[in-house]
Protein backbone atom coordinates (compact mmCIF):
# COMPACT_ATOMS: atom_id res chain seq x y z
CA UNK A 1 0.00 0.00 0.00
CA UNK A 2 1.55 3.28 -1.09
CA UNK A 3 1.63 6.09 1.45
CA UNK A 4 1.86 9.03 -0.99
CA UNK A 5 -1.77 10.08 -0.44
CA UNK A 6 -1.09 13.80 -0.15
CA UNK A 7 0.80 13.82 -3.46
CA UNK A 8 -1.96 11.73 -4.99
CA UNK A 9 -4.72 14.12 -3.95
CA UNK A 10 -2.59 17.13 -4.99
CA UNK A 11 -2.03 15.49 -8.37
CA UNK A 12 -5.79 14.76 -8.79
CA UNK A 13 -6.63 18.42 -8.20
CA UNK A 14 -3.63 19.82 -10.06
CA UNK A 15 -2.17 21.56 -7.04
CA UNK A 16 1.34 20.18 -7.16
CA UNK A 17 4.33 22.26 -8.19
CA UNK A 18 5.62 21.43 -11.67
CA UNK A 19 8.56 19.60 -10.16
CA UNK A 20 6.30 17.67 -7.78
CA UNK A 21 3.98 16.83 -10.66
CA UNK A 22 6.86 15.48 -12.71
CA UNK A 23 8.13 13.45 -9.78
CA UNK A 24 4.68 11.96 -9.10
CA UNK A 25 4.22 11.07 -12.78
CA UNK A 26 7.46 9.12 -12.57
CA UNK A 27 6.12 7.42 -9.43
CA UNK A 28 2.87 6.45 -11.16
CA UNK A 29 4.80 4.52 -13.77
CA UNK A 30 6.10 2.17 -11.13
CA UNK A 31 3.19 2.17 -8.56
CA UNK A 32 0.10 0.16 -9.50
CA UNK A 33 -1.69 1.12 -6.25
CA UNK A 34 -1.48 4.81 -7.03
CA UNK A 35 -2.54 4.24 -10.64
CA UNK A 36 -5.59 2.32 -9.45
CA UNK A 37 -6.51 4.92 -6.85
CA UNK A 38 -6.03 7.73 -9.30
CA UNK A 39 -8.49 6.08 -11.67
CA UNK A 40 -11.04 5.50 -8.89
CA UNK A 41 -10.77 9.08 -7.70
CA UNK A 42 -11.34 10.42 -11.20
CA UNK A 43 -14.47 8.29 -11.60
CA UNK A 44 -15.77 9.34 -8.21
CA UNK A 45 -15.21 12.99 -9.02
CA UNK A 46 -17.14 12.49 -12.22
CA UNK A 47 -20.02 11.00 -10.28
CA UNK A 48 -19.98 13.81 -7.73
CA UNK A 49 -20.54 16.34 -10.49
CA UNK A 50 -24.02 14.92 -11.07
CA UNK A 51 -25.26 16.23 -7.71
CA UNK A 52 -26.78 19.59 -8.46
CA UNK A 53 -28.90 21.71 -6.13
CA UNK A 54 -32.46 22.60 -7.14
CA UNK A 55 -33.04 25.88 -8.91
CA UNK A 56 -34.04 28.25 -6.16
CA UNK A 57 -36.26 31.29 -6.46
CA UNK A 58 -33.97 33.70 -4.67
CA UNK A 59 -33.81 37.31 -5.83
CA UNK A 60 -32.83 38.65 -2.42
CA UNK A 61 -32.36 42.36 -1.99
CA UNK A 62 -31.26 44.47 0.91
CA UNK A 63 -33.62 47.39 1.34
CA UNK A 64 -33.57 50.23 3.76
CA UNK A 65 -36.44 50.23 6.23
CA UNK A 66 -37.92 53.31 7.87
CA UNK A 67 -35.62 54.87 10.45
CA UNK A 68 -36.98 53.88 13.85
CA UNK A 69 -37.82 56.68 16.24
CA UNK A 70 -35.16 56.89 18.88
CA UNK A 71 -36.70 56.57 22.35
CA UNK A 72 -34.06 58.98 23.61
CA UNK A 73 -35.60 61.75 21.52
CA UNK A 74 -38.79 61.49 23.51
CA UNK A 75 -37.04 60.98 26.78
CA UNK A 76 -35.85 64.56 26.89
CA UNK A 77 -39.02 66.20 25.67
CA UNK A 78 -40.27 68.86 28.06
CA UNK A 79 -43.35 67.68 29.91
CA UNK A 80 -46.40 69.95 30.06
CA UNK A 81 -46.83 72.21 33.08
CA UNK A 82 -49.73 70.22 34.49
CA UNK A 83 -47.64 67.09 34.32
CA UNK A 84 -44.82 68.72 36.23
CA UNK A 85 -47.30 70.09 38.78
CA UNK A 86 -48.81 66.63 39.27
CA UNK A 87 -45.34 65.19 39.65
CA UNK A 88 -44.48 67.91 42.19
CA UNK A 89 -47.61 67.10 44.22
CA UNK A 90 -46.76 63.43 44.17
CA UNK A 91 -43.20 64.07 45.25
CA UNK A 92 -44.37 66.39 48.05
CA UNK A 93 -46.98 63.91 49.23
CA UNK A 94 -44.42 61.13 49.36
CA UNK A 95 -41.95 63.46 51.06
CA UNK A 96 -44.57 64.50 53.60
CA UNK A 97 -45.38 60.89 54.34
CA UNK A 98 -41.72 60.04 54.79
CA UNK A 99 -40.96 63.09 56.90
CA UNK A 100 -44.12 62.68 59.02
CA UNK A 101 -45.13 66.22 58.16
CA UNK A 102 -47.45 67.91 60.60
CA UNK A 103 -49.26 71.13 59.83
CA UNK A 104 -51.16 72.74 62.69
CA UNK A 105 -52.89 76.02 63.28
CA UNK A 106 -52.71 77.23 66.84
CA UNK A 107 -52.31 80.37 68.79
CA UNK A 108 -48.85 80.79 67.24
CA UNK A 109 -50.31 80.66 63.74
CA UNK A 110 -49.57 78.06 61.07
CA UNK A 111 -47.05 75.54 62.33
CA UNK A 112 -45.32 73.10 59.99
CA UNK A 113 -43.28 70.40 61.68
CA UNK A 114 -41.40 67.40 60.34
CA UNK A 115 -39.85 64.40 62.06
CA UNK A 116 -41.00 61.41 64.01
CA UNK A 117 -40.21 62.40 67.59
CA UNK A 118 -41.92 65.76 67.95
CA UNK A 119 -45.65 64.89 67.79
CA UNK A 120 -45.84 62.98 71.09
CA UNK A 121 -45.08 66.12 73.11
CA UNK A 122 -47.63 68.11 71.19
CA UNK A 123 -50.37 65.53 71.83
CA UNK A 124 -49.50 65.38 75.53
CA UNK A 125 -49.67 69.15 75.82
CA UNK A 126 -53.02 69.23 74.13
CA UNK A 127 -54.50 66.54 76.37
CA UNK A 128 -53.14 67.93 79.59
CA UNK A 129 -54.01 71.49 78.74
CA UNK A 130 -57.66 70.60 78.56
CA UNK A 131 -58.50 74.26 78.61
CA UNK A 132 -56.12 75.34 75.82
CA UNK A 133 -57.21 78.37 73.94
CA UNK A 134 -60.09 77.39 71.66
CA UNK A 135 -59.50 77.88 67.94
CA UNK A 136 -61.68 80.45 66.32
CA UNK A 137 -62.88 78.27 63.41
CA UNK A 138 -65.00 81.01 61.97
CA UNK A 139 -62.03 83.33 61.74
CA UNK A 140 -59.84 80.59 60.32
CA UNK A 141 -62.45 79.78 57.73
CA UNK A 142 -62.71 83.42 56.70
CA UNK A 143 -58.94 83.63 56.39
CA UNK A 144 -58.86 80.52 54.23
CA UNK A 145 -61.63 81.84 52.01
CA UNK A 146 -59.75 85.07 51.61
CA UNK A 147 -56.57 83.18 50.73
CA UNK A 148 -58.36 81.06 48.16
CA UNK A 149 -59.78 84.18 46.54
CA UNK A 150 -56.31 85.71 46.41
CA UNK A 151 -54.94 82.58 44.80
CA UNK A 152 -57.73 82.53 42.24
CA UNK A 153 -57.10 86.16 41.37
CA UNK A 154 -53.39 85.49 41.04
CA UNK A 155 -54.10 82.50 38.83
CA UNK A 156 -56.39 84.52 36.59
CA UNK A 157 -53.77 87.28 36.31
CA UNK A 158 -51.14 84.69 35.55
CA UNK A 159 -53.25 83.15 32.79
CA UNK A 160 -53.83 86.53 31.21
CA UNK A 161 -50.10 87.20 31.34
CA UNK A 162 -49.39 83.85 29.76
CA UNK A 163 -51.68 84.57 26.84
CA UNK A 164 -50.15 87.95 26.34
CA UNK A 165 -46.66 86.53 26.43
CA UNK A 166 -47.58 83.74 24.08
CA UNK A 167 -48.89 86.20 21.55
CA UNK A 168 -45.82 88.38 21.75
CA UNK A 169 -43.53 87.30 18.98
CA UNK A 170 -40.63 89.42 20.07
CA UNK A 171 -39.60 87.21 23.02
CA UNK A 172 -36.27 85.48 22.78
CA UNK A 173 -35.75 81.84 23.57
CA UNK A 174 -34.13 82.69 26.89
CA UNK A 175 -37.09 84.85 27.83
CA UNK A 176 -39.51 82.09 26.89
CA UNK A 177 -37.49 79.62 28.90
CA UNK A 178 -37.37 81.96 31.86
CA UNK A 179 -41.09 82.56 31.57
CA UNK A 180 -41.71 78.82 31.53
CA UNK A 181 -39.55 78.40 34.60
CA UNK A 182 -41.46 81.17 36.38
CA UNK A 183 -44.75 79.56 35.45
CA UNK A 184 -43.57 76.20 36.66
CA UNK A 185 -42.36 77.78 39.89
CA UNK A 186 -45.67 79.54 40.40
CA UNK A 187 -47.54 76.37 39.61
CA UNK A 188 -45.44 74.52 42.13
CA UNK A 189 -46.09 77.22 44.75
CA UNK A 190 -49.83 77.03 44.08
CA UNK A 191 -49.75 73.28 44.45
CA UNK A 192 -47.80 73.61 47.68
CA UNK A 193 -50.34 76.07 49.05
CA UNK A 194 -53.17 73.82 48.03
CA UNK A 195 -51.49 70.88 49.67
CA UNK A 196 -50.93 72.92 52.84
CA UNK A 197 -54.59 73.92 52.82
CA UNK A 198 -55.71 70.33 52.44
CA UNK A 199 -53.40 69.18 55.17
CA UNK A 200 -54.67 71.98 57.39
CA UNK A 201 -58.23 70.80 56.84
CA UNK A 202 -57.24 67.28 57.78
CA UNK A 203 -55.46 68.52 60.88
CA UNK A 204 -58.45 70.66 61.85
CA UNK A 205 -60.85 67.76 61.51
CA UNK A 206 -58.56 65.62 63.56
CA UNK A 207 -58.32 68.24 66.32
CA UNK A 208 -62.08 68.66 66.37
CA UNK A 209 -62.60 64.96 66.74
CA UNK A 210 -60.00 64.76 69.47
CA UNK A 211 -61.51 67.63 71.39
CA UNK A 212 -64.93 66.01 71.16
CA UNK A 213 -63.48 62.82 72.56
CA UNK A 214 -61.76 64.71 75.36
CA UNK A 215 -65.00 66.39 76.29
CA UNK A 216 -66.70 63.03 76.39
CA UNK A 217 -63.94 61.72 78.62
CA UNK A 218 -64.27 64.75 80.91
CA UNK A 219 -68.00 64.21 81.24
CA UNK A 220 -67.46 60.57 82.02
CA UNK A 221 -64.93 61.47 84.71
CA UNK A 222 -67.35 63.97 86.25
CA UNK A 223 -70.05 61.35 86.29
CA UNK A 224 -67.64 58.93 87.88
CA UNK A 225 -66.61 61.48 90.49
CA UNK A 226 -70.24 62.26 91.30
CA UNK A 227 -71.02 58.59 91.61
CA UNK A 228 -68.03 58.05 93.89
CA UNK A 229 -69.03 61.00 96.10
CA UNK A 230 -72.52 59.62 96.65
CA UNK A 231 -71.14 56.25 97.62
CA UNK A 232 -68.76 57.86 100.13
CA UNK A 233 -71.61 59.76 101.65
CA UNK A 234 -73.62 56.55 101.95
CA UNK A 235 -70.71 54.78 103.65
CA UNK A 236 -70.20 57.73 105.97
CA UNK A 237 -73.87 57.79 106.93
CA UNK A 238 -73.77 54.08 107.49
CA UNK A 239 -70.72 54.43 109.72
CA UNK A 240 -72.22 57.26 111.67
CA UNK A 241 -75.40 55.23 112.21
CA UNK A 242 -73.31 52.30 113.35
CA UNK A 243 -71.42 54.49 115.80
CA UNK A 244 -74.64 55.90 117.12
CA UNK A 245 -76.13 52.44 117.43
CA UNK A 246 -73.05 51.24 119.24
CA UNK A 247 -73.29 54.18 121.68
CA UNK A 248 -76.95 53.37 122.37
CA UNK A 249 -76.14 49.74 123.06
CA UNK A 250 -73.28 50.66 125.40
CA UNK A 251 -75.52 52.98 127.36
CA UNK A 252 -78.18 50.32 127.63
CA UNK A 253 -75.72 47.81 128.97
CA UNK A 254 -74.36 50.22 131.55
CA UNK A 255 -77.84 50.79 132.73
CA UNK B 1 -16.93 45.92 -17.76
CA UNK B 2 -18.51 44.67 -14.55
CA UNK B 3 -17.10 45.85 -11.28
CA UNK B 4 -14.98 43.49 -9.20
CA UNK B 5 -16.10 42.27 -5.82
CA UNK B 6 -13.57 44.53 -4.16
CA UNK B 7 -14.90 47.61 -5.96
CA UNK B 8 -18.49 46.76 -5.08
CA UNK B 9 -17.51 46.12 -1.47
CA UNK B 10 -15.74 49.48 -1.29
CA UNK B 11 -18.78 51.28 -2.69
CA UNK B 12 -21.09 49.35 -0.34
CA UNK B 13 -19.01 50.41 2.62
CA UNK B 14 -19.53 53.96 1.45
CA UNK B 15 -23.28 53.47 1.79
CA UNK B 16 -24.13 52.45 -1.78
CA UNK B 17 -26.91 49.91 -1.34
CA UNK B 18 -27.11 49.13 -5.06
CA UNK B 19 -23.51 47.95 -5.06
CA UNK B 20 -24.21 45.56 -2.23
CA UNK B 21 -27.26 44.25 -4.04
CA UNK B 22 -25.06 43.58 -7.07
CA UNK B 23 -22.91 41.44 -4.81
CA UNK B 24 -26.05 39.66 -3.63
CA UNK B 25 -27.10 38.89 -7.21
CA UNK B 26 -23.60 37.70 -8.03
CA UNK B 27 -23.21 35.39 -5.03
CA UNK B 28 -26.68 34.27 -3.98
CA UNK B 29 -26.69 31.10 -6.08
CA UNK B 30 -23.24 29.83 -5.04
CA UNK B 31 -24.13 30.58 -1.42
CA UNK B 32 -27.45 28.80 -1.77
CA UNK B 33 -25.72 25.81 -3.42
CA UNK B 34 -23.22 25.63 -0.57
CA UNK B 35 -25.95 25.82 2.07
CA UNK B 36 -28.10 23.28 0.28
CA UNK B 37 -25.28 20.76 -0.08
CA UNK B 38 -24.22 21.16 3.54
CA UNK B 39 -27.64 20.95 5.19
CA UNK B 40 -29.62 19.28 2.42
CA UNK B 41 -32.95 21.12 2.76
CA UNK B 42 -34.21 23.62 0.24
CA UNK B 43 -36.19 25.93 2.51
CA UNK B 44 -33.56 25.96 5.22
CA UNK B 45 -30.89 26.60 2.61
CA UNK B 46 -32.90 29.62 1.44
CA UNK B 47 -33.10 30.91 4.99
CA UNK B 48 -29.38 30.42 5.51
CA UNK B 49 -28.66 32.25 2.25
CA UNK B 50 -30.82 35.19 3.23
CA UNK B 51 -29.30 35.34 6.70
CA UNK B 52 -25.81 35.16 5.22
CA UNK B 53 -26.33 38.34 3.22
CA UNK B 54 -28.05 40.11 6.07
CA UNK B 55 -25.15 39.34 8.38
CA UNK B 56 -22.64 40.32 5.73
CA UNK B 57 -24.42 43.63 5.21
CA UNK B 58 -24.52 44.38 8.92
CA UNK B 59 -20.88 43.39 9.41
CA UNK B 60 -19.60 45.06 6.27
CA UNK B 61 -17.78 47.77 8.23
CA UNK B 62 -15.76 45.03 9.91
CA UNK B 63 -14.68 43.43 6.63
CA UNK B 64 -11.03 44.39 6.32
CA UNK B 65 -10.38 42.69 3.02
CA UNK B 66 -7.68 40.27 4.20
CA UNK B 67 -9.68 37.47 2.58
CA UNK B 68 -11.69 37.50 -0.60
CA UNK B 69 -15.25 38.67 -0.24
CA UNK B 70 -16.46 35.26 -1.43
CA UNK B 71 -14.38 33.50 1.24
CA UNK B 72 -15.88 35.80 3.84
CA UNK B 73 -19.37 34.92 2.62
CA UNK B 74 -18.51 31.22 2.65
CA UNK B 75 -17.33 31.50 6.24
CA UNK B 76 -20.56 33.17 7.32
CA UNK B 77 -22.57 30.53 5.48
CA UNK B 78 -20.67 27.62 6.99
CA UNK B 79 -21.07 29.07 10.47
CA UNK B 80 -24.82 29.39 9.92
CA UNK B 81 -24.97 25.84 8.58
CA UNK B 82 -23.06 24.59 11.61
CA UNK B 83 -25.52 26.41 13.87
CA UNK B 84 -28.41 24.86 11.95
CA UNK B 85 -27.02 21.34 12.25
CA UNK B 86 -26.35 21.85 15.97
CA UNK B 87 -29.81 23.30 16.51
CA UNK B 88 -31.60 20.61 14.58
CA UNK B 89 -29.36 17.93 16.09
CA UNK B 90 -29.61 15.83 13.01
CA UNK B 91 -27.61 14.65 10.10
CA UNK B 92 -28.07 16.65 6.95
CA UNK B 93 -30.47 15.01 4.59
CA UNK B 94 -30.17 15.28 0.86
CA UNK B 95 -33.64 15.99 -0.42
CA UNK B 96 -34.59 14.70 -3.79
CA UNK B 97 -37.89 14.72 -5.60
CA UNK B 98 -39.76 11.45 -5.28
CA UNK B 99 -40.55 11.22 -8.96
CA UNK B 100 -38.70 12.58 -11.94
CA UNK B 101 -40.81 14.59 -14.32
CA UNK B 102 -39.64 13.62 -17.80
CA UNK B 103 -41.14 16.73 -19.37
CA UNK B 104 -39.38 19.01 -16.92
CA UNK B 105 -36.16 17.15 -17.43
CA UNK B 106 -36.49 17.45 -21.17
CA UNK B 107 -36.34 21.21 -20.76
CA UNK B 108 -32.99 20.90 -19.04
CA UNK B 109 -31.31 18.79 -21.68
CA UNK B 110 -28.34 20.10 -23.52
CA UNK B 111 -28.21 19.69 -27.27
CA UNK B 112 -25.90 16.72 -26.91
CA UNK B 113 -27.71 15.01 -24.01
CA UNK B 114 -30.66 12.70 -24.47
CA UNK B 115 -33.57 12.52 -22.03
CA UNK B 116 -32.40 9.05 -20.98
CA UNK B 117 -28.96 10.40 -20.14
CA UNK B 118 -30.53 13.24 -18.22
CA UNK B 119 -32.67 10.86 -16.17
CA UNK B 120 -29.56 8.80 -15.43
CA UNK B 121 -27.75 11.95 -14.32
CA UNK B 122 -30.58 12.85 -11.93
CA UNK B 123 -30.58 9.36 -10.48
CA UNK B 124 -26.84 9.54 -10.02
CA UNK B 125 -27.22 12.96 -8.39
CA UNK B 126 -29.69 11.55 -5.89
CA UNK B 127 -27.32 8.69 -5.06
CA UNK B 128 -24.40 11.08 -4.62
CA UNK B 129 -26.47 13.39 -2.41
CA UNK B 130 -27.47 10.47 -0.22
CA UNK B 131 -23.89 9.21 0.03
CA UNK B 132 -22.60 12.70 0.81
CA UNK B 133 -25.11 13.09 3.64
CA UNK B 134 -23.56 10.08 5.35
CA UNK B 135 -20.05 11.53 5.36
CA UNK B 136 -18.67 13.20 8.49
CA UNK B 137 -19.24 16.98 8.42
CA UNK B 138 -15.55 17.83 7.99
CA UNK B 139 -15.06 15.52 5.01
CA UNK B 140 -18.31 16.57 3.36
CA UNK B 141 -17.53 20.28 3.77
CA UNK B 142 -14.02 19.85 2.35
CA UNK B 143 -15.33 17.97 -0.68
CA UNK B 144 -18.11 20.52 -1.30
CA UNK B 145 -15.72 23.47 -1.13
CA UNK B 146 -13.23 21.76 -3.42
CA UNK B 147 -15.50 20.04 -5.94
CA UNK B 148 -18.34 22.54 -6.31
CA UNK B 149 -16.72 25.84 -5.43
CA UNK B 150 -13.22 25.28 -6.71
CA UNK B 151 -11.38 26.57 -3.65
CA UNK B 152 -7.70 25.78 -3.31
CA UNK B 153 -6.35 23.60 -0.50
CA UNK B 154 -5.03 26.71 1.18
CA UNK B 155 -8.33 28.58 0.93
CA UNK B 156 -10.16 25.62 2.45
CA UNK B 157 -7.60 25.38 5.24
CA UNK B 158 -8.06 29.09 5.99
CA UNK B 159 -11.82 28.77 5.91
CA UNK B 160 -11.97 25.74 8.15
CA UNK B 161 -9.11 26.86 10.39
CA UNK B 162 -7.13 23.66 9.94
CA UNK B 163 -3.72 22.71 8.53
CA UNK B 164 -3.21 22.16 4.81
CA UNK B 165 -2.38 18.49 5.31
CA UNK B 166 -5.66 18.00 7.19
CA UNK B 167 -7.57 19.33 4.21
CA UNK B 168 -5.84 16.86 1.89
CA UNK B 169 -6.49 14.00 4.30
CA UNK B 170 -10.17 14.89 4.64
CA UNK B 171 -10.52 15.09 0.87
CA UNK B 172 -8.80 11.78 0.26
CA UNK B 173 -10.70 9.94 2.99
CA UNK B 174 -14.02 11.51 2.01
CA UNK B 175 -13.64 10.62 -1.65
CA UNK B 176 -12.59 7.09 -0.76
CA UNK B 177 -15.64 6.53 1.47
CA UNK B 178 -17.89 8.10 -1.15
CA UNK B 179 -16.55 5.79 -3.85
CA UNK B 180 -17.23 2.76 -1.66
CA UNK B 181 -20.77 3.87 -0.81
CA UNK B 182 -21.63 4.55 -4.44
CA UNK B 183 -20.25 1.20 -5.44
CA UNK B 184 -22.28 -0.48 -2.69
CA UNK B 185 -25.37 1.37 -3.96
CA UNK B 186 -24.82 -0.14 -7.37
CA UNK B 187 -23.68 3.07 -9.00
CA UNK B 188 -21.03 2.46 -11.59
CA UNK B 189 -19.42 4.76 -14.04
CA UNK B 190 -20.18 8.45 -14.33
CA UNK B 191 -18.41 11.32 -15.96
CA UNK B 192 -14.65 11.37 -16.22
CA UNK B 193 -12.92 14.47 -14.91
Amino acid sequence: MCDRKEQLIGFVYGELDPSETQAFEHHLVSCADCRGELEDLRVTRGQIAAWTPPEPDLDFQIVRGPVPVQPAARRFRIAPAWGLAAAAILVMAIGAAIANLEIRIGSEGLVVRTGWSAPAAVDTALVSAGGAQPIDWKQQSQQLDQRVRQLEQALAANRAGTVRNASASSMTDDEVLQRMRDMLGQSEMRQQRLLASRLTDVSRDFDLKRRTDLMAVDQALVRLQNTSGAEVRQWRDLAQRSVRAAGVMSTSLQK
Amino acid sequence: MPSTDEELVARSMGGDLDSFNQLVVRWERPIYALAYRVIGREEDARDVTQETFLRAFRALKGFKGQAKFSSWLYRITLNLCRDWIRREKRTPVAQAPEGVDIIELAGETTPTESVEALVARHELGRAVGKAMSMLPDEQRTAIILKEYHGLTFQEIADLLDCPLSTVKTRLYQGLTVLRKQLRDAGVEGGFDR
